[in-house]
């Protein structure tokens, strides 16, 4: 009698499980898992924005292999516990061939065992603290040891800035880029005069603020989370009157824009701004605008990237031939992208050496370019992994 | 000083917070956890401002109006029938506010978005520089709360409603309209949810769960404070204080679970709370 | 059973992503098991049995993460999932369980925990990976059929378990607790310990839990010590049915497996359907769906369950020995409400044999006087000495043990219980209720057996107390009172609502009971016929003060009592 209470929705769940895998024909599939709620969700639909044109556009030039590109987007919730259900779902109930996604870290970290269990590729476009290493990941952003340098540099000789204010989200990467910062700032015989941080979530930084201004820093560095937490801190940086100098370490265009005023002044380094003066950015925007119209999400430092690595697994798989996973990571480390950001190839130690703009904001939400640093090394990240 | 600043805007953007749960929990004796997800309509009501463009300060109004609407339908819908049974009513108020917040996404969509506030800037105050929204809000807290003790003391419906409070089955023998008493103070309590939503989104930001934190936090307030305005904004000092304190000289963190723990103390010392019973 | 058939297959039906979602699906059913035991058996409405499974993860994740993956770290991690949820499980109970507590605040509590838990775990920096959660750490090397069978297997063992706990009298216990714990109280019961320890208990088996999803998912995230999570453990008992424990079993498996497999907008619809069916349910089936399907098995339905069952069988059984004196002291009691003063000075003595009745005017105190009696913190001023021993200040289960045994004006009985499992319970502080095994033999005292068989009770054994009428309900509370063997009986108006013939039976038992019995009984009575049959010595209380203490015909025929009586006299 429970047996027949329980098998029957097992057989019915079991049913809806093979359903899918019946119908359609045979495209290579990308699972994108992304922050469509939470902290990332603010940015996170700029990323699909940019999947979305790149497998268009690899599609109307035939595709991959004679196959076509498809999208599996699944929502992350930008945090841990979100994260192992969406990338339970892309490896094995999608069966994806490749995750190619823009992720917290937290969210990163609690999808790469799955992503070992499944043997799935995995291009991490987010740029984060560091050092994440697995067999099955390439990294195409920025690590610390190319973003940080540029800002600290700047504070320290245009604004003369010895006393520093840290400020981030409590996680893996508020707490590890902040680690390399304070490391990098005592290196240049700077000083910091406090470190506090909120969890990911949280929306209050009135007591985190009241020391910042008791404490007589002469600059702000923050790495919060990418999105919501950027836009409620700055708010409350501003509406309590803080004009120090202020490095955001987590930020990019697209927020920078929605925030209004309030952005205005701010200090970003970054390998991706919407001004970088070559033909393929120029392209690449022009075919974004024309795709998506009113609806576009300023394209930015968290979701060109995303662009960038489907054409690098589109090469990937052509040079080793299929979508076998041992074929495609040997092969990942060799290919190289021409894309808005420039000449880009994940040779490194699974990271890529990349072209930074150190830039501020203006009043408008644009980024003006201050300096130009051309092919920074991302420095010593995995190596462990050959 | 910006200390003790912090402190007063605080307890102001609580008493605000908490003041609709009191109305409902002193009147119709439950609580209603649906509190939370109001806050959020009212929350979505200034975003609504936002999109079209229209002044923020509109916002207010259509946050309170919203509120009651709903309240109008719960209180027919849920509360009604759960009148003898409050640990019930509790769940049936978090499973509409479940409801609420699927909706508001649905319509909305998932993802954190942003309200404009209508006052923005700094103000020189006491020889310091200070937000002048926070400090707005601060005021505008302490408006709506001698507001409602003049309304409680003045009207007839305040009169009716002490009268519920304090022995209701004695005030339905004396002819007062019981029923329509808790449908209007349901009413008035979810408009005043989606007010302080409204109030307090240009502090922050806008997403379909928001308002949970808050309701805890409310709702310890409450069950210290007891049935008075007075109490709450005691409590809301008091506690609201401490949680700033523990925040700026501790830490964050433990500074966010202040408020309950104190409150859960407090309980256990003196059932009663801070209120007079 | 079929379920273990279930979990035998379904590796092997199933595909990987199913059987990934199942195991998770088990190992929280597995705590929703232990919200309906104490929200759906004992009425205790918790949102934080989350939080103790979130320490036991926690606990795991920290030892691999900082320890290491040993034997012996295995070992400490599994102790600690069991330990340190156990110690909240202490510390949440006694701030939740306490004489006078409210469901209410024990509900607040319970919310308020998961908060500081979820607060506790943020403030850990990296130690406890704060909103990152702990990933990577070391665990068991299992394919994912092994974790199904195991976890599988394990959450039928715990449902074997709970479902024998639940039938067994322990279980009544609870049941009582919930229905009327001031009975409960005034039958020696201490149920505050009771349901602290349940709950250490619980806590231990869902921190067990944890330790388990730490180890199978690899990661631990601060959601899942937090409070959404515990209210959605709510929402799961609630729809399978609470009270049911297989209802909640399933529907927690089900509905978990049901959110995972939706993607795009889906969920969003299907939280706003699981939203709009739990209002439903909790506005107007409280029972939730499972018992709609379960009225098809009787197996699941406790009420036909109990029908078909025989009735135990009664014995007689006493543990006390047959003669002890019985002494009430009551000095100088007094007691005052503020400027109110309900009883002033009152001295009296009362042994064994003495059939005692307290008369006297509404408002002279006299259920003011019992409550003195029979609970050491009433009383403003005095002393009261219940054979022997004084009461200063011991609640009413304390006092009870000293063998005062009290009987309410309104008949105080387990409304859900059946006849005979309401005397079993009577009887718990004499003979502990077994957590093992169903209630199969009665054993009452002679007195208590007595009345049971003399008011007709015995016919009606299986009968829920519900469903009694007034009469019988009197009965079965006396006969509840006596099964604890008690010394000294209190009884409020005992006579109140009955037909004649009933008075008249138990008139004779009370009598039976001073004479024979050698117990000293005490009555409020309005009576003053039934007060002149039965009684050995009248005590009359007016405005508070006693003016008359002798025997019947003394104080019956006086003409203080007349004048009393008639409003014309002022003490």
């Amino acid at each position: 009698m429970h047996r027949d209470l329980l098998i029957a929705p097992m057989v019915v769940l079991f049913g809806l499980g093979s359903v899918g895998a019946a119908v359609g024909e045979n495209p290579i599939k990308i699972g994108v898992p992304v922050g469509l709620s939470g902290a990332n969700s603010v940015v996170a639909p700029s990323v699909v924005q940019s999947a979305e044109l790149a497998v268009e556009e690899i599609n109307k030039a035939g595709g991959v292999l004679g196959r076509n590109l498809a999208l599996e987007v699944a929502d992350d919730g930008s945090g841990a516990a979100g994260a192992q259900k969406a990338f339970d779902s892309l490896v094995f109930q999608k069966k994806v061939d490749v995750l190619i996604s823009m992720e917290t870290s937290a969210a990163r970290n609690a999808g790469l065992p799955i992503v070992q269990r499944g043997k799935t590729p995995f291009i991490y476009t987010s740029f984060y603290e560091g050092r994440s290493c697995n067999p099955y990941m390439y990294v195409n952003a920025w690590v610390p040891e190319q973003q940080v340098p540029p800002i600290v540099d700047q504070f320290m000789a245009a604004n003369n800035a010895k006393s520093f204010f840290l400020i981030g989200s409590d996680y893996a990467f508020g707490r590890g880029m902040l680690q390399f910062t304070r490391a990098y700032i005592e290196k240049k015989g700077g000083k910091v005069v406090g470190e506090e941080y909120l969890p990911m979530d949280g929306t209050d930084w009135t007591p985190i603020i009241s020391k910042l201004r008791a404490s007589g820093a002469d600059a702000l560095i923050t790495s919060t989370a990418g999105g919501a937490p950027n836009v409620t801190l700055t708010k409350q940086l501003r509406a309590a009157g803080v004009t120090m100098p202020y490095g955001n370490l987590a930020v990019d265009e697209g927020t920078a824009k929605s925030m209004g005023g309030d952005a205005a002044g701010i200090f970003i380094s970054a390998s991706y701004v919407t001004s970088i003066d070559a033909p393929a950015n120029v392209k690449f925007l022009a075919a974004m605008k024309a795709k998506f119209g009113g609806e576009l999400k300023t394209p930015n430092d968290l979701s060109v990237p995303e662009y960038e690595a489907v054409y690098a697994y589109k090469a990937a798989v052509e040079k080793a031939g299929s979508t076998k996973v041992d074929g495609v990571i040997k092969s990942l480390a060799d290919v190289t992208v021409d894309g808005p950001r420039g000449a880009i190839k994940m040779n490194k130690e699974r990271h890529a050496p990349l072209t930074m703009y150190l830039g501020q904001v203006e009043a408008d939400g644009s980024v003006k370019v201050i300096k130009a640093f051309k092919d920074v090394d991302p420095g010593d990240q995995c190596p462990n992994l050959k | 000083m910006s200390l003790l600043l912090d402190v007063v805007t605080t307890a102001g953007v609580l008493f605000a917070v908490a003041m609709g749960l009191l109305v409902v929990f002193g009147v119709l004796k439950i609580i209603n956890f649906a509190h939370g997800a109001l806050l959020t309509l009212g929350a979505y009501a200034a975003l609504v401002t936002t999109k079209l463009g229209i002044s923020a300060w509109l916002a207010w109004p259509l946050a309170f109006v919203s509120g009651g609407a709903l309240g109008l339908v719960v209180e027919r819908l849920i509360v009604r029938p759960l009148y003898a049974r409050p640990l019930d009513a509790i769940l049936a108020t978090w499973g509409l506010g479940i409801v609420i917040s699927q909706v508001i996404t649905l319509c909305f969509g998932r993802e954190v978005q942003f309200a404009r506030s209508p006052l923005s800037g700094t103000i020189a105050i006491l020889g310091d520089t200070y937000s002048v929204y926070r400090l707005a809000l601060l005021g505008v807290s302490v408006a709506l709360g001698l507001l409602f003790a003049a309304l409680i003391e003045g009207t007839r419906l305040g009169l009716s409603a002490r009268a519920v409070i304090m022995n209701e089955d004695l005030a339905r023998g004396l002819g007062i309209d019981t029923q329509r008493v808790r449908l209007l103070t349901f009413m008035i309590g979810c408009g005043l949810a989606a007010l302080a939503g409204a109030l307090i989104t240009p502090l922050s930001s806008v997403d379909p769960n928001m308002g949970v934190p808050w309701l805890i936090n409310a709702f310890m307030l409450v069950m210290v404070a007891g049935a008075s305005f007075l109490s709450l904004a005691l409590a809301s000092l008091i506690l609201g204080g401490a949680q700033v304190i523990v925040s700026t000289f501790v830490s964050p963190i433990l500074g966010g679970m202040t408020i309950v723990l104190l409150a859960a103390v407090v309980l256990r010392l003196r059932p009663a709370g801070f209120g007079r019973d | 059973m079929g379920g273990a058939l279930v979990v035998a297959a379904g590796p092997f039906i199933l595909d990987t992503y199913s059987v990934t979602i199942l195991i998770r699906g088990f190992l929280y059913a597995l705590v929703a098991l232990t919200v309906d035991i104490l929200w759906g058996y004992t009425g205790i409405l918790t949102f934080g049995q989350a939080a103790y499974f979130g320490i036991g993860a926690y606990a795991a994740a920290l030892i691999f993460t900082h320890v290491g993956f040993e034997p012996a770290t295995i070992l400490l991690a599994v102790g600690l999932a069991l330990a340190i949820p156990a110690l909240a499980g202490l510390v949440v109970g006694w701030l939740s369980f306490y004489p006078g507590s409210t469901p209410l605040y024990a509900s607040v509590i319970s919310l308020a925990f998961p908060i500081v838990v979820t607060q506790v775990i943020f403030s850990g920096g990296t130690f406890s990976g704060s909103s990152s959660g702990l990933v990577g750490y070391e665990v068991f090397d299992l394919s994912i059929e092994a974790w199904f069978w195991i976890v599988g297997a394990v959450l039928l063992l715990a449902a074997g378990a709970a479902y024998t706990f639940v039938k067994s009298e322990m279980a009544l216990l609870l049941v009582a607790i919930r229905d009327n714990e001031t009975r409960c109280a005034y039958l020696g019961i201490d149920a505050p310990r009771v349901k602290i320890l349940l709950t250490v208990a619980l806590a231990a088996v869902a921190g067990f839990a944890g330790f388990g999803y730490a180890n199978f998912s690899g990661v631990v995230a601060p959601e899942i010590a937090g409070f959404v999570f515990g209210t959605v453990l709510v929402i799961y008992v609630a729809l399978g049915g609470r009270g049911t424990l297989i209802g909640p079993l399933i529907g927690t498996v089900l509905i978990d497996a049901a959110s995972s497999y939706l993607s795009g907008d889906l969920p969003y619809i299907w939280q706003l359907i699981v939203g709009l069916v739990f209002i439903v349910v909790i506005v107007a089936l409280p029972k939730g769906f499972t018992p709609l399907l379960g009225r098809l098995w009787y197996a699941f339905s406790g009420q036909h369950d109990r029908q078909r069952r025989a009735a135990p069988a009664l014995e007689s059984q006493s543990m006390q020995p047959a003669l002890t004196t019985a002494t009430l002291e009551i000095v100088g009691v007094s007691k005052s409400f503020g400027s109110l003063k309900v009883l002033e000075d009152i001295t009296l003595s009362i042994v064994d044999g003495e059939l005692v009745s307290l008369v006297g005017p509404n408002g002279a105190g006299k259920t003011t006087l019992m409550r003195c009696i029979s609970d050491g913190r009433e009383r403003s001023s005095g002393t009261v000495r219940v054979n022997g021993q004084d009461i200063e200040g011991l609640p009413p289960n304390r006092v009870a043990r000293f063998g005062l045994g009290r009987k309410f004006q309104t008949a105080g009985v387990f409304e859900s219980l059946t006849v005979a499992e309401c005397l079993r319970i009577a009887g718990t502080l004499r003979d502990k209720p077994s957590p093992r095994h169903p209630l199969h033999v009665l054993r009452l005292p002679e007195a208590a057996r007595a009345v049971v068989e003399t008011t007709g009770l015995v016919d009606s054994l299986l009968r829920q107390a519900r469903l009694l009428s007034h009469g019988q309900k009197q009965a079965l509370e006396l006969a509840m009172v006596l099964a604890l063997e008690p010394k000294i009986v209190l009884l409020d108006e005992p006579t109140a609502g009955l037909t004649s013939l009933e008075r008249r039976q138990i008139g004779d038992i009370l009598k039976e009971l001073a004479s024979r019995h050698r117990l000293a009984v005490i009555l409020v009575e309005h009576d003053l016929d039934f007060v002149r049959e039965i009684s050995s010595r009248v005590v009359v209380l007016h405005q508070g003060r006693i003016v008359l203490d002798g025997a019947v015909e003394e104080v019956v025929g006086s003409k203080l009592i007349r004048d009393i009586y008639a409003g014309s006299g002022h003490g």
